[in-house]
């Protein structure tokens, strides 16, 4: 017999990076298509549509909420509860690493105890997301160089990590094709664990409560 | 305007109107005061004016040639007239022994004083053995001349940073000098090739200030690219509007729209060619219908190309497909969308296997 006990898990602030971060993914993949190959074209001369350049807007204003929401994650991996921290979510001690293999043979339906899902992430996700946290902070690189190319640090930065700015174009459309893939498996993998674990995870975003399975011994 | 395609009284020497001209221009593209003119001109004309050594390396001489163009013989007598070239393979008189005798007493009788101009990359491989001149290979020529220089001058994108020689895979391992230089100042005028006004203001604010001009992080002069193309390109207000080329010769290139979906890399390059323009006639490549190549940018060969794509290709390892971005993330995404359908098709599969036994079970 197994019964489920409510339990805290993502801080409000964790909640609000999450959403923010779906809203700008969602703003910067669609104007980021529309900049790099605009598939519209203004025919009437003079009246003023610029159309580029509102999706330039967006695709800036959207860029500093991406911005926002990684600098909030990155306070949360060194100051957020026990779940949010950075040393939770790597396999970097054994009982951690254990739990990554387990986690692998679990999506490869090898193993299966309700028992041993973690509160937080599992730690193959957990190192997902540091993986695609870097990825993120090379497309905040990227995109602030592309856009502020005479600023001397960005310049500074965007030189160093691409060599110039056609490059840095390259990475930072062939990284906004990571987020989309990431993306995909991501909502898959949430849906699944939902329908395995039974331990609210789709609801614990909003409402930031999981409900832990315990055997009543 | 004035006639610039018939040069029957073509007249090489340069007068003093002329040299004003050409000063005064340089001091525009320098963007400095027009107080500082005289200073300028005084700097130009002094005696003790630094000699020039100009080494020609893995190069097209394009750039020599962008310099001397006859077309507008003021600016190209006015290099010639201000800096004294003492050795200039394509165009001093002197040739063989004569000509490296007169390289080595330059060397002797201004060490630590003449400027050294450099055109083309040097490649260092196989011991340098790919470029030599008078049976000395490039990289000991500049080795030889690079520590007794005052100052150095990268001219073009083959001596900048390599250029097309330094394309992969780089058969002779070509190099810029910066990269095998030290201890000697360097600047670099890249561009294939670089505008002769962005090589004359250098070489002005050189003799006037008796320093080289401020520069990027890839060591090149800020006053002359400082700015990007995009910004300053006469075909902006089509791009903000969205007003494109679809391709060459279509409605929108013939009326001057936007070049950037054939290909334009304008927004990656960093020049004054849309201020400065070429040839005395205020043409460069975007005026006449051709999109920016980035060829003032390290690697432009390798990262620039295609030239008539937005983007460079990528290569999928291990399948040897080449494709566009677009279409690699599409094929990613399906090959994703399929292991997804796969991995939940399993699931459920053994789900129902599992209810199956447990009824079996129950029964």
């Amino acid at each position: 017999m197994i019964y489920y006990e409510e339990k805290h898990v993502w801080s409000i602030l964790l909640r609000l990076y999450h959403w923010s971060l779906v809203i700008a993914l969602i703003a910067l993949t669609v104007t980021g298509f529309y900049i790099n190959s605009p598939w519209t074209q203004t025919t009437l001369e003079g009246a003023g549509h610029y159309p580029i350049q509102t999706m330039r807007n967006i695709h800036g204003l959207a860029g500093y909420l991406f911005t926002a929401a990684i600098l909030v994650r990155l306070y949360l991996l060194l100051f957020g509860n026990r779940q949010e921290r950075i040393m939770s979510m790597l396999p970097l001690t054994r009982r951690n690493l254990r739990n990554m293999i387990n986690a692998v043979r679990a999506y490869f339906y090898l193993h299966d105890d309700p028992t041993e899902v973690r509160l937080g992430h599992n730690i193959l996700a957990g190192t997902t997301y540091i993986i695609t946290f870097v990825m993120a902070l090379f497309q905040i690189a990227g995109g602030f160089y592309l856009r502020l190319p005479e600023n001397t640090f960005w310049q500074t930065v965007g030189v160093t990590l691409f060599s110039n700015q056609q490059h840095a174009r390259f990475i930072h459309h062939l990284l906004m094709w990571y987020f989309i893939i990431f993306t995909v498996v991501h909502v898959y993998l949430v849906i699944w664990n939902e329908l395995k674990h039974r331990d609210g995870v789709i609801s614990s975003i909003l409402s930031g409560n999981k409900f832990r399975p315990r055997r009543i011994k | 305007m004035t006639d610039t395609t018939q040069n029957a009284d073509l007249n090489l020497q340069l007068n003093r109107r002329g040299f004003l001209k050409g000063c005064t221009m340089v001091a525009a593209a320098l963007g400095i005061s027009e107080a500082m003119i005289p200073k300028l001109v005084e700097a130009a004309t002094s005696a003790e004016r630094p000699p020039v050594i100009w080494l020609h390396f893995q190069e097209c001489t394009g750039c020599t040639e962008s310099l001397l163009r006859a077309s507008h013989p003021d600016i190209g007598r006015l290099i010639l007239e201000i800096i004294s070239l003492d050795y200039h393979e394509t165009v001093m008189a002197a040739a063989g022994h004569q000509a490296e005798k007169s390289l080595q007493d330059t060397l002797d009788k201004y060490e630590g004083k003449f400027l050294c101009v450099v055109e083309g990359a040097i490649p260092v491989k196989d011991k340098g053995i790919y470029c030599q001149i008078a049976g000395r290979t490039a990289v000991d020529i500049l080795a030889e001349v690079a520590p007794k220089a005052a100052a150095i001058i990268a001219i073009g994108s083959c001596a900048s940073y390599g250029g097309i020689q330094a394309a992969a895979p780089n058969p002779t391992g070509a190099k810029g000098v910066q990269d095998l230089v030290s201890g000697t100042p360097v600047i670099n005028i890249p561009g294939c090739p670089p505008n002769p006004i962005s090589f004359l203001g250098t070489v002005l604010h050189y003799l006037t200030f008796k320093r080289l001009p401020v520069t990027d992080n890839l060591g090149r002069p800020l006053f002359a690219y400082g700015r990007r193309i995009h910004d300053h390109c006469e075909r902006r207000a089509h791009f903000d509007e969205g007003r494109f080329a679809e391709q060459f010769g279509d409605f929108g290139h013939r009326n001057g729209y936007c070049l950037y979906k054939v290909g334009c890399k304008g927004p990656g390059t960093f020049s004054n060619c849309p201020s400065v323009r070429f040839n005395d006639v205020d043409v460069w490549p975007v005026s006449v219908g051709h999109g920016c190549v980035g060829c003032t940018e390290p690697d432009f060969w390798d990262t620039m190309t295609p030239f008539y794509e937005r983007l460079p290709d990528v290569k999928i390892p291990g399948t040897g497909i080449i494709t566009d971005v677009d279409s690699a993330g599409k094929k990613i995404l399906g090959v994703t969308a399929v292991a997804v359908g796969i991995h939940a098709a399993i699931g459920i599969g053994k789900k129902l296997i599992n209810s199956v036994k447990d009824e079996k079970k129950e029964s």
